[in-house]
């Protein structure tokens, strides 16, 4: 548990000028302590599964991040569709996108390893080809190449329909990987190995889990908001700042 | 729309037919390909079990080629931009593309299928032809559509090779899936029934929809600079 | 506690990326405030 007062330190520094603001730091801080919550019910306060023992505190964490992970997607879909429609249609929005499926790689790259490790203590193996599993690998894949897209260059507003597109494309894609990925192993002899592992949550287990998504929730909100005004920033220092910057160091010449 | 497509479909071929870049450099990379496979699996018995299979990777690998030589032509001397600037429908420019590397991935199949006769043994049966023939024309037009969509989004930006692959490899998952069990049940591997094969096609069809509609949709955004 | 190497590895690297993550973001944030105008910082 040494992380969070790693956090603790980088939301003081927000405090600082920055991409913090009141509201920020107020979630920042509610996400802290609802992230020391989860530490302590999961690891210590909740009891082992009846089946799964012990691995089970392993979903605490897996089941708030693919939470989060597939919050993030949507919500870059969404702002995409937002962009793309002409009386919205908003560079602030693209930020938005790009900013949440930043934050929806990261969260999704965790939820396949903790899944994997979970994966391997109750199934026996890393990867099982359920169609839940794999469609989200490729979800993983699919939003790394969007955020390629996005780094290709060109105009600001070049980056934003393309990588607007794509995530729309994104969505299309998605579904179909999934259907039949599922057909593909509802043909073949042995049925997914996931359907035969059930967890039956109650009392404070399930009251982990749902420290874990209001904690998750938090956290989402707190970096999309920083990420989202970083990109901000980006694009003003891509159209002007370059400028403002030569002053400055015009200026700290003088002194 | 579709007099455009058909002049661009019919520029693209007849660039092929003259420089021949196709059909000198990428039929025999996809028929080196398939006798890679077999180094590697080294049994003859796994072969041509998994021959379909092989088949629909070697040409998946090819279509990146395809798709890159295909957007390496309009972008060579700005043909795209002389074609937007000139008002032309990017929804039949997507068409015309697409009809063009489908006419080119249909060649490369028929090859690989005879080496696929030929190296890995795969006979062919007179109950599955039909079936065959039609998921041939399903998963050709699917990869075509999809190819272009994405060829046109990478094509004229650095870095577009690699890219590629990233952005196209994941989306045509279910035409691998679809095509490969599709084939397998036209050929009867593994003793596959031919009445198997159709839900495949289904969802061949089905992706061939859905990329038609958005392809013609998105391609146009994708390419205005 | 079974298993514990996986959980502890789960739950350290889980927040310890995110905490890595989210420092990068305030860093760059700060780096990138001190080279713009109020006028471009619509939030302070």
């Amino acid at each position: 548990m040494a992380t969070p007062d790693i956090e603790t330190s980088a939301t003081a520094a927000s405090t600082r000028a920055g991409t913090g603001t009141t509201f920020t730091r107020f979630v920042g801080l509610a996400t802290i302590v609802g992230m020391i919550a989860l530490g302590v019910f999961g690891l210590l306060l909740s009891p082992a599964d009846v089946q799964q023992s012990d691995s089970v505190r392993i979903l605490y964490i897996h089941v708030g991040t693919v939470w989060i992970a597939y919050v993030a997607f949507a919500v870059t879909a969404l702002s995409s569709a937002a962009y793309l429609w002409k009386r919205t249609t908003s560079l602030t929005w693209d930020r938005l996108a790009g900013a949440s499926a930043e934050i929806g790689v990261l969260f999704m790259a965790l939820t396949l390893l903790a899944g994997s490790l979970w994966g391997r203590l109750s199934w026996g193996k890393f990867w099982v080809w359920d169609a839940r599993v794999t469609s989200t690998a490729f979800m993983f894949v699919t939003y790394v190449g969007y955020l390629a897209v996005r780094g290709l260059g060109g105009s600001h507003q070049q980056r934003a329909r393309r990588s607007a597109v794509v995530a729309l494309l994104a969505v299309l894609e998605i579904p179909l990987v999934h259907f039949s990925v599922k057909l593909w192993r509802g043909l073949h002899q042995d049925s997914s190995v996931a359907d035969r592992t059930h967890v039956n949550l109650h009392g404070l287990m399930l009251f982990s889990l749902f420290i874990s998504l209001v904690a998750f929730t938090l956290l989402y909100v707190w970096l999309l908001m920083h990420r989202q005004r970083v990109l901000a920033m980006q694009d003003a220092i891509d159209n002007t700042g370059l400028d403002y910057a030569l002053q400055q160091r015009r200026d700290e010449g003088d002194l | 729309m579709f007099r455009v497509a058909r002049l661009i479909a019919a520029k693209d071929l007849r660039v092929e037919l003259r420089s021949r870049v196709v059909t000198n450099q990428v039929l025999p990379f996809a028929a080196i390909v398939m006798v890679m496979f077999a180094f590697a699996l080294n049994s003859d018995a796994v072969v041509s079990r998994v021959a379909p299979g092989l088949v629909w990777l070697a040409t998946l690998f090819s279509l990146l080629i395809l798709v890159q030589r295909s957007f390496a032509i309009e972008n060579a001397d700005g043909a795209t931009d002389a074609l937007r600037a000139a008002g032309v429908d990017p929804s039949g420019i997507f068409l015309g593309k697409a009809m063009a590397l489908a006419v080119q991935l249909a060649v490369l199949e028929l090859v690989l299928l005879v080496s696929a006769v030929v190296l890995y043994s795969t006979e062919l049966r007179v109950g599955g032809i039909v079936l065959l023939l039609v998921t041939f024309v399903a998963a050709t037009v699917g990869l075509a559509l999809v190819g272009t969509l994405y060829g046109g989004l990478a094509g004229g930006v650095r870095g577009r090779e690699t890219l590629l692959p990233l952005l196209l490899l994941p989306v045509v998952a279910p035409v691998l899936i679809g095509a490969t069990r599709a084939t397998e049940s036209a050929l009867g591997t593994g003793g596959a029934t031919v009445a198997d094969g159709w839900p495949w096609v289904g969802l061949l069809a089905v992706f061939v929809a859905l990329f038609s509609v958005g392809g013609t949709l998105a391609f146009g955004p994708l390419i205005e600079e | 506690m079974e298993d514990l190497g996986f959980i502890l590895a789960t739950y350290i690297v889980t927040f310890g990326s995110v905490a890595a993550f989210a420092i990068a973001i305030v860093r760059r944030g700060r780096r990138l405030a001190a080279q713009l105008p109020a006028k471009d910082k619509p939030w302070t």
